[in-house]
């Protein structure tokens, strides 16, 4: 979204704001939904508001209006329309009150409005409202002559007060004279056909949809006395806006949306809704009770599929044509706080919306587009991606590893774990690589970070570089056919890369081990978001486990509409509270322990305590673990890489380990509480130990008198801050904390 | 932000130099902001000692407000 225009494409896909059916349907557009909300509540004076703002004559309108709403009501489908007349005949009963009102400022400009039917009459009254001088020519009973017998004593009487406190002025003629339609002395006419049976002038065709006639100044409708009554008062407020603009030297057109006729975009879901009959009154009308029971079956429409099953788009509350528009003007902003940065950071790409979306709005895009002019800019927030996109680095710089299998000089295939699962699950990588070179014994090994995280970071330039590298290196390994166990790598290797990829489970589909086993109870099957189009291999992840027969408990988020375990987009790193809520909500979904195919979605979820599989689990069962098993802490993580990499270069290819760090020596000791603390705030257990190694090689740290000392060490952009106790050459880790914040030492 | 973050506990004393800390005003930047607050340092080397609730609390929270600006 760089411009206007992009903007409004963007918001255009998102139908929230459109009327419901009944607004849509009414040709005054009430806010139909909003009165029945009001009148469920029986707050009839709020209710009586909204009638009364929209309404000419209210009092004669609801009175007298045939209701077109109640036939686009999506409630008439499941059971019967909303009684939408009914309870507005009760709202004028508990809370009709005359307020006088007050029209604009004289414009100086007459109109006059020929007939006392009901165009005529609403022509009238929203042009005095609006300031003009309104004359009315009524034929011989009067003006609302035609309407009276149909309304009880004084109740035209009572609108029409209410015109003439707004200056209109009443006239009646028996015959209308051609000399009435001169406009000579008036600036507009308005030539109502609903009164006069004759005088009118024969051929007096209009424009449909302003009202126009090929007289300028001349308006019409009001078809006959015998047309509907909401017809007739429609035409005459349409008549009015375009005389109103006519007046004005405006275009009659521009911006001004023709009657929709219960044609409206708004598509709300309605499966799963309880039919319900319409409340019958015990009596003529409707008690008060009755109408808030009748009004309490409004299904209340709306569309929020997306934000009903996104956490995260509860968590900003509106609806994403909103957000667009903050998001927007968010890069219009100078100076002061930028509202939209967490709403751009925290969403997880993970493109449930787009799915569930009508229209597929996607906030994936706009969040990603944000990020990358962000970025461009240097203005995104610094700490936002700053640890997710370390752990990348450490992936890519420090544990990648890219082999033929042993004793080969060639690969055909090349095993591509994917960063997490070699950090959660270093021997179920060990145990799949050497199943998958029983297929083909020319599959080398690539341990790697794909870049993933750059890419949602926004971080086009270097993820631009990262793919390029990639690409390079498997040209130079005679560009052999990636197999993957991560659908983030094989979605960015597709989409970005420009590398042959497939995923592990489309192969052991075809080549399933013999010990494959299922678990003895039923399992909630959730995948990976990054999955969520890629039908092949979710095939054969299923195919996989009914053919091992493993039971699948029921989960409605699941395959397209799946949802994201919170790490996907970065979300955890920028927003880890909404990350928390994120599994919390999904775990909740089933009873059932869950299965994943994903090493990341496994320890997320598993993070809220709900035993979670990995379908490696199943697949090898000697090497399962525990789905009770809590999940791995991000210094556990580098570790397992440390481990894997070494255990590939040593046993397979007989090569040394790789030299330690210099502060692999500090030994350091902790209970299980700080343990988790650290994890919690990204404090690697490597980090304490360069902070102490830096603390041994400056000799500079501050004691407290009970013994405790405290050292610091800025390393990147944070500054890491341990407490400890010292033993000998062991450091018991007490606390730890870290910021970003420079601190300016005296005389720097 | 505050200006004054001197901990009830201030028996610390700044190694090598061997002296007591003591609340003393200094420095402290992010993203183009600065602010001078009372923090305890070393009167000998100038050391700054930031305290966890500090670091954790209102420090992140002057961070975040302006990685939002």
């Amino acid at each position: 979204m760089r411009n206007q225009n992009d903007l409004h494409d963007v918001e255009a896909r998102c139908t929230e704001e459109q009327p419901p059916a009944c607004s849509a349907g009414c040709p005054l557009g009430i806010d139909v939904r909003a009165f029945v909300l009001a009148m469920k509540e029986k707050s009839f004076s709020k209710a009586w508001k909204l009638l009364e703002r929209g309404m000419p004559l209210p009092g004669v309108t609801v009175r007298l209006c045939e209701a077109p709403c109640e036939n686009f009501c999506l409630r008439g489908e499941l059971g019967d329309a909303i009684a939408i007349s009914a309870l507005e005949k009760v709202c004028l009963r508990e809370a009709e009150h005359s307020t006088p009102i007050r029209p604009l400022p004289a414009r100086g400009k007459k109109v006059r409005c020929i007939g006392g039917g009901a165009s005529s009459l609403a022509c009238a009254w929203d042009l005095a409202k609006k300031g003009y001088s309104v004359e009315i020519v009524a034929s011989e009973g009067g003006a609302g002559a035609a309407l009276k017998a149909r309304l009880p004593e004084g109740a035209l009487e009572k609108e029409l007060e209410k015109l003439e406190g707004m200056n209109v002025r009443f006239r009646t003629t028996t015959s209308l004279t051609a000399e009435e339609r001169v406009t000579d002395e008036i600036d507009a006419l308005y030539i109502g056909h609903d009164d006069f049976t004759s005088g009118l002038p024969a051929d007096l065709a209009c424009d449909e949809f302003t009202r126009q006639c090929s007289t300028p100044q001349i308006f019409t409708g009001g078809a006959s006395p015998q047309d509907s009554f909401i017809t007739g008062l429609s035409d005459g407020r349409q008549a009015a806006l375009s005389i109103d603009r006519f007046l004005q030297n405006a275009s009659l057109t521009t911006g001004r949306f023709p009657l929709r006729h219960g044609q409206t975009t708004l598509s709300p879901e309605t499966e799963g809704i309880e039919h319900l009959p319409r409340i019958a009154p015990a009596g003529d009308m409707y008690t008060a009770e009755e109408a808030a029971a009748e009004a309490a079956r409004c299904i209340d429409c709306h569309c929020l599929r997306c934000v009903r099953a996104c956490v995260y788009l509860q968590e900003y509350g509106d609806f994403p044509r909103k957000h667009a528009r903050a998001i927007f003007n968010n890069f219009s902003i100078y100076q002061g706080v930028h509202g939209a940065y967490s709403l751009i950071d925290s969403c997880s790409l993970c493109r449930q919306c787009e799915e569930i979306c009508p229209t597929n709005f996607s906030m994936a895009d706009i969040c990603l587009d944000a990020r990358e002019r962000l970025v461009e800019a240097g203005d995104i927030p610094p700490n936002a991606h700053y640890f997710a996109l370390q752990e990348m680095h450490h992936a890519q710089e420090e544990t990648s590893l890219l082999r033929h299998a042993p004793g080969h000089s060639a690969s055909k295939v090349l095993f591509y774990p994917g960063c997490q699962l070699a950090a959660m699950r270093p021997q179920q990588v060990w145990i799949l690589y050497n199943y998958l070179r029983g297929i083909e014994e020319e599959t080398g090994i690539w341990l790697d970070c794909c870049g993933a995280p750059a890419h949602w970071a926004g971080r086009k330039a270097e993820t631009k570089e990262i793919n390029a590298r990639f690409r390079e290196r498997w040209l130079e390994m005679g560009s052999p056919k990636i197999v993957t166990a991560c659908s983030s790598c094989l979605e960015h290797f597709r989409e970005d890369g420009g590398l042959e990829v497939d995923s592990v489970w489309n192969l052991l589909v075809k080549f399933p081990p013999e010990g494959i086993h299922a678990a003895n109870i039923p399992l909630a099957l959730s995948d990976p978001c990054t999955a969520r189009w890629d039908e092949e291999t979710k095939e054969s992840v299923r195919t996989l486990l009914q053919d091992c027969g493993q039971q699948l408990a029921p989960l409605a988020a699941s395959g397209k509409t799946t949802e994201c375990c919170g790490f996907g987009g970065l979300m955890e790193n920028a927003n880890p509270q909404l990350a928390q809520k994120v599994i919390e909500a999904r775990v909740a979904q089933s009873e059932q322990p869950f299965l994943t195919w994903c090493a990341m979605c496994r320890d997320r979820l598993a993070k809220t305590g709900k035993p979670v599989y990995h379908i490696l689990d199943l697949i090898f069962p000697s090497q399962a673990r525990d789905p009770a098993e809590p999940p791995a802490t991000i210094s556990e993580r580098r570790y397992n890489r440390h481990l894997l990499q070494k255990k590939f270069l040593v046993e397979l290819y007989g090569e040394k380990e790789t030299a330690d760090k210099p502060w692999d020596s500090i030994n350091i000791d902790m209970e299980e509480d700080i343990r988790l603390l650290l994890d919690s705030r990204h404090i690697l257990e490597d980090d304490i130990r360069r902070t102490l190694a830096a603390r041994e090689e400056s000799d500079a740290f501050f004691v407290n008198s009970d013994g405790r000392e405290r050292a610091s060490a800025k390393l990147g952009d944070v500054t890491f801050w341990v407490e400890y106790r010292r033993e000998g050459y062991i450091y018991h880790i007490l606390r730890a904390w870290s910021h970003r914040m420079n601190l300016v030492k005296e005389g720097d | 932000m505050d200006l004054r973050f001197i901990p009830d506990d201030m028996n610390w004393i700044c190694q090598p130099c061997g002296v007591p800390l003591e609340a003393r005003k200094v420095e402290i930047t992010y993203l183009n902001a600065s602010f001078k607050v009372e923090l305890p340092v070393c009167p000998k080397c100038g050391r700054i000692m930031v305290e966890e609730e500090l670091a954790t609390g209102r420090m992140f929270e002057v961070e975040q407000l302006l990685e939002d600006k």
